[in-house]
C-alpha cells in the first residue's frame, strides 16, 4: 500500500472500527442468539436450533402483528407518497411565501416522534381532541380513536400523514431538476396542466418515488415510536416491531425477539427486492 | 509523506490504548463489599422522600455499610436488565410481584428465605399471608414486600342515597350477586342529569378478580397445575359477563377516558381498585358543587364466602452479583423496615395504625383496609407467567370479552387453559 494510500486508510478507519464493533459484531451475534434462549437477565443460554423459529410461526401474536403491520404499510406507504408528491408540485410554484409553506410542511419531520405521538394524544382524544372538535361543528360525533378497536389502524393512518414533510424535501430538489424545456416543448404542443403533470412532470419524478417507496416500506414495516406510546384498544396497535419489543423486554425473550428481527429484516428485504424488480416498468431513466 | 503516516500511527496507537484502557477501567468492579446499590422507580417528590429513608438507614448504619440510590423512572425493566446482562447489576432493586419467579428462575436474585428464617426482626410470618406470597416461588421467599395495595371497592355514597340504593357495609362482607343486584338498581338510572352506570371495566380490575369471584382460579400453588378450566372460574367469569351483557357497565368500544376519571365525574357509582387510589384528595380539590361523599366495601365474596382482593405488591430483591451477602441481607432488611413507614400499605401485620400518619385522607378506609389485606392475595407465580397472562388470559379471553360481551366464554376459558397446558408442558 502506498503512502498515499495508507492516510487514506487511516482516515476512514474510526469509521471502519465502527462498522464493525457496532454494526457487523451485533448483526452476527444476532445471527447466533437466533438460535438460542438467552433471556438477557440471565447468564444461562442454551442453543435451540430453529426453535424460536418454529414458535414464531405458530404464534397466533405473531401473524396478528404481521398483519397489523402489513395493513398499515399497504395503505399509508401510497398515501404518503402521493400526499408528498400532491404537496411537493404545489410548493414548487412560485406562489407567494412559498418559503414559509415549505418550511410550515417540513417542520412535521423534525419534531421527535415521542413528541409527535404525545400532540396526537390530544389530537384524537375522543372527548376533547382536536379532530371530534371540528367534526363537531359540523354536527358529526366523532369516533372513539385509539380507543375504539375498529378506529385504531385509521387513527395511524391519520398519523402517518404528518410524516409526509420528509418525503416533501427529496421531491422538491427533483422537480427542480425536471429540465423546463420539457414543459416549453409541451407548452408549444398545447398540453394543458394535467397533461404535463402526468407525461412529464410524473415520468421524471419516478426515481425519486421509487426511492420514496423503498424507505416507505421499511419504515412502515419498522413502526415503533407512535405505537408503542399510544397503543391501540384491542391490541390493535400492536405493530411488529411493538410485538418484538414486548417479547424481547417484557417477556425477557432475547433470543425470540432477535429470530422475529431477522424474519422482518427478510421480509423487508422481499418486498424491496420485488419493488426493485418492477423498476424496469415503470421507473423512467435517462 | 513518510512523517505524516507516522505520526498517524502514533495518533491512532494513542487512540488505541486509551479505548483499551477506558474499557478496562469501565469493565473493572472497584466497589467496595459494603457498598450498596438500590434501583428504584421513583422520582420526584417520591425520590426525595426515597432518599431520605435512605440517609436515614445509613445514618443508623453508623459506617458499616453505605447504600447509596440508582433512580430510573423511566423504563425500569429495561434498564435494569441490561445492567443486569451488562454485569453491572445494582445490588438491590424493587420487582412486581410477578416478575420475581422470573428472575429467580433465571438465576439473577438470591434466595431470601434462609435469611428471613434467621431474621430476629422480620420474618415471613409478620406478613400478611396474601402479600408474602407474591414472593414465593418454588417454596422458597426471593422478596422482601414494602408495599401493599389490594383492591378494595369504593362508592359515591352520596349518589347511592339520591338513588335509593342501599350501599354495602364497610367491612361486612357481599356476595357478587350482590354486587350484581346493586349494580342492576343504579346502572341507566339518572343522577345529575346523566344516564350512570355500576361501574367501569377496560381490562381494569384484572381477570383474576372475576376468575376468584366465583371460587376459581388460574393455577394452583405449585405453578404448574392449570385450574383455569374449573366451574369456579366459569362462573367468575360469568360475573363479569353478565355486567356486560346487562348493560350494567359500559361497552368496552365506547370508554374514552381513564377508568378512575368515569367515577370522578360521578358517570359510575362504584369503581374497584387499590387502596393508594387517592380520591379523598381529588374530591377536596373539586368544585363545591361536585363533590360527593366517599364510601369503602370489600370486594364481593366467592361462592364460599371469602373476599379475594387481588394484592399489587413489590418487594425489594438482591442481586446474585452481591459479594458480601450476610451484610447486605442486614442493609436491605433495615431498608426494608424504615419502607415501612413510608407508604401504605405497611405488608406486615400490625402496623395498622401506621396509616394514620401515612395517610391522615384514608383514616375513614382503616376498617375496609384492614379488611382488605387480610384477605389479600395474588396469583400462583410461574417463571412463565407474564407469557402466560399476556397469551391466554388477556388475548384470549379477557379482551375477547371486551370486545365482545356474547362471546363463548366458556370456550374461550377452555381454550386458555388447553393452550396454558401445552405451554407449561413444553
Amino acid at each position: 500500500m502506498k503512502n498515499r494510500e495508507k492516510i487514506g486508510f487511516y482516515f476512514v478507519l474510526p469509521w471502519i472500527i465502527g462498522l464493525l464493533v457496532f454494526t457487523l459484531v451485533p448483526m452476527i451475534a444476532a445471527v447466533f442468539i437466533g438460535f438460542t434462549d438467552w433471556s438477557i437477565v440471565g447468564s444461562n443460554i442454551r442453543w435451540v436450533g430453529l426453535a424460536n423459529y418454529q414458535e414464531i410461526f405458530k404464534s397466533e401474536q405473531f401473524w396478528h402483528s404481521l398483519w397489523i403491520t402489513f395493513r398499515f404499510a399497504i395503505i399509508s406507504i401510497p398515501l404518503v407518497v402521493f400526499t408528498s408528491f400532491v404537496i411537493s408540485v404545489m410548493l414548487s410554484k412560485n406562489i407567494k411565501a412559498v418559503g414559509v409553506y415549505r418550511i410550515i410542511y417540513y417542520m412535521p419531520a423534525i419534531v421527535s416522534g415521542v413528541a409527535v405521538s404525545i400532540v396526537f394524544r390530544w389530537i384524537l382524544d375522543p372527548n376533547n381532541g382536536l379532530i371530534n372538535l371540528v367534526l363537531s361543528w359540523i354536527g358529526i360525533k366523532g369516533p372513539n380513536w385509539l380507543y375504539d378497536p375498529e378506529w385504531v389502524l385509521p387513527s395511524y393512518l391519520i398519523m402517518s400523514l404528518w410524516g409526509a414533510g420528509g418525503g416533501i424535501l427529496t421531491y422538491l430538489s427533483a422537480l427542480k431538476d425536471v429540465p423546463t424545456s420539457l414543459y416549453e416543448s409541451a407548452d408549444m404542443d398545447g398540453a394543458n396542466y394535467l397533461q404535463k403533470t402526468f407525461y412529464i412532470t410524473v415520468p421524471m419524478m419516478t426515481p425519486i418515488i421509487f426511492y420514496n417507496l423503498i424507505i416507505g416500506i421499511i419504515s412502515a414495516f419498522r413502526k415503533f415510536t407512535d405505537a408503542y406510546v399510544l397503543g391501540g384498544a384491542g391490541g390493535e396497535g400492536e405493530f411488529y416491531m411493538v410485538h418484538l419489543y414486548e417479547q424481547a423486554f417484557a417477556h425477557y425473550k432475547m433470543g425470540y425477539a432477535t429470530a422475529l428481527a431477522w424474519i422482518l429484516f427478510i421480509i423487508i428485504m422481499f418486498f424491496t427486492v420485488i419493488v426493485n424488480i418492477t423498476r424496469k416498468y415503470w421507473v423512467h431513466t435517462e | 509523506m513518510k512523517r505524516m503516516v507516522n505520526a498517524m500511527k502514533k495518533t491512532i496507537g494513542l487512540f488505541v490504548v486509551i479505548l483499551t484502557a477506558l474499557i478496562l477501567v469501565s469493565c473493572g468492579d472497584s466497589k467496595p463489599s459494603n457498598e450498596f446499590t438500590i434501583a428504584t422507580w421513583a422520582a420526584g417528590t417520591e425520590l426525595s422522600e426515597f432518599n431520605e429513608i435512605v440517609d436515614k438507614v445509613n445514618e443508623a448504619a453508623e459506617g458499616k455499610y453505605v447504600i447509596n440510590t440508582l433512580s430510573i423512572p423511566s423504563d425500569y425493566y429495561i434498564k435494569l436488565s441490561t445492567q443486569i446482562a451488562a454485569k453491572k447489576a445494582p445490588e438491590f432493586f424493587w420487582l412486581t410481584q410477578e416478575l420475581i419467579s422470573k428472575y429467580a428462575d433465571l438465576g439473577a436474585i438470591v434466595d431470601l428465605t434462609d435469611y428471613m428464617e434467621k431474621s430476629e426482626v422480620l420474618n415471613a410470618d409478620d406478613y400478611y399471608e396474601g402479600v408474602i406470597q407474591s414472593a414465593l416461588f418454588n417454596d422458597k421467599y426471593w422478596g422482601l414486600p414494602w408495599i401493599a395495595n389490594p383492591f378494595i371497592v369504593y362508592y359515591n355514597k352520596t349518589m347511592f342515597n339520591e338513588l335509593g340504593v342501599t350501599p354495602p357495609s364497610e367491612t361486612d362482607d357481599w356476595s357478587w350477586d350482590d354486587f350484581i343486584e346493586v349494580s342492576r338498581q343504579i346502572a341507566g338510572k339518572t343522577y345529575r342529569g346523566k344516564s350512570v352506570y355500576a361501574t367501569v371495566i377496560e381490562g381494569n380490575p384484572n381477570i383474576e378478580t372475576f376468575i376468584w369471584s366465583g371460587g376459581g382460579d388460574i393455577l394452583a400453588s405449585d405453578g404448574k397445575t392449570v385450574l383455569l378450566d374449573s366451574e369456579g372460574t366459569k362462573r367468575g367469569v360469568g360475573n363479569l359477563v353478565t355486567l356486560f351483557r346487562e348493560n350494567l357497565i359500559p361497552r368496552y368500544n365506547t370508554i374514552s377516558y381513564a377508568r378512575n376519571v368515569y367515577f370522578e365525574r360521578q358517570e359510575v357509582a362504584m369503581y374497584m381498585g387499590g387502596i393508594q387510589d387517592d380520591f379523598e384528595r381529588k374530591i377536596t380539590l373539586m368544585p363545591e358543587a361536585d363533590r360527593f361523599e366517599l364510601g369503602y366495601a370489600p370486594i364481593p365474596t366467592d361462592p364460599s364466602g371469602k373476599s379475594n382482593p387481588f394484592d399489587w405488591t413489590a418487594s425489594t430483591v438482591m442481586s446474585q452479583s452481591v459479594k458480601d451477602k450476610d451484610l447486605a441481607y442486614e442493609a436491605l432488611e433495615a431498608l426494608t423496615l424504615a419502607f415501612f413507614e413510608w407508604k401504605i400499605a405497611p405488608p406486615i401485620k400490625g402496623t395498622l395504625e401506621n396509616i394514620k400518619t401515612i395517610a391522615p385522607d384514608k383514616v375513614p378506609a382503616l376498617a375496609t383496609i384492614e379488611h382488605a389485606l387480610a384477605n389479600a392475595r395474588s396469583a400462583n407465580y410461574t417463571e412463565k407467567w407474564t407469557e402466560l397472562s399476556d397469551l391466554y388470559l388477556w388475548r384470549g379471553l379477557y379482551l375477547p370479552i371486551l370486545q365482545n360481551p356474547e362471546v363463548d366464554y366458556i370456550d374461550l376459558i377452555d381454550k386458555a387453559a388447553a393452550n396454558m397446558r401445552s405451554k407449561i408442558g413444553a
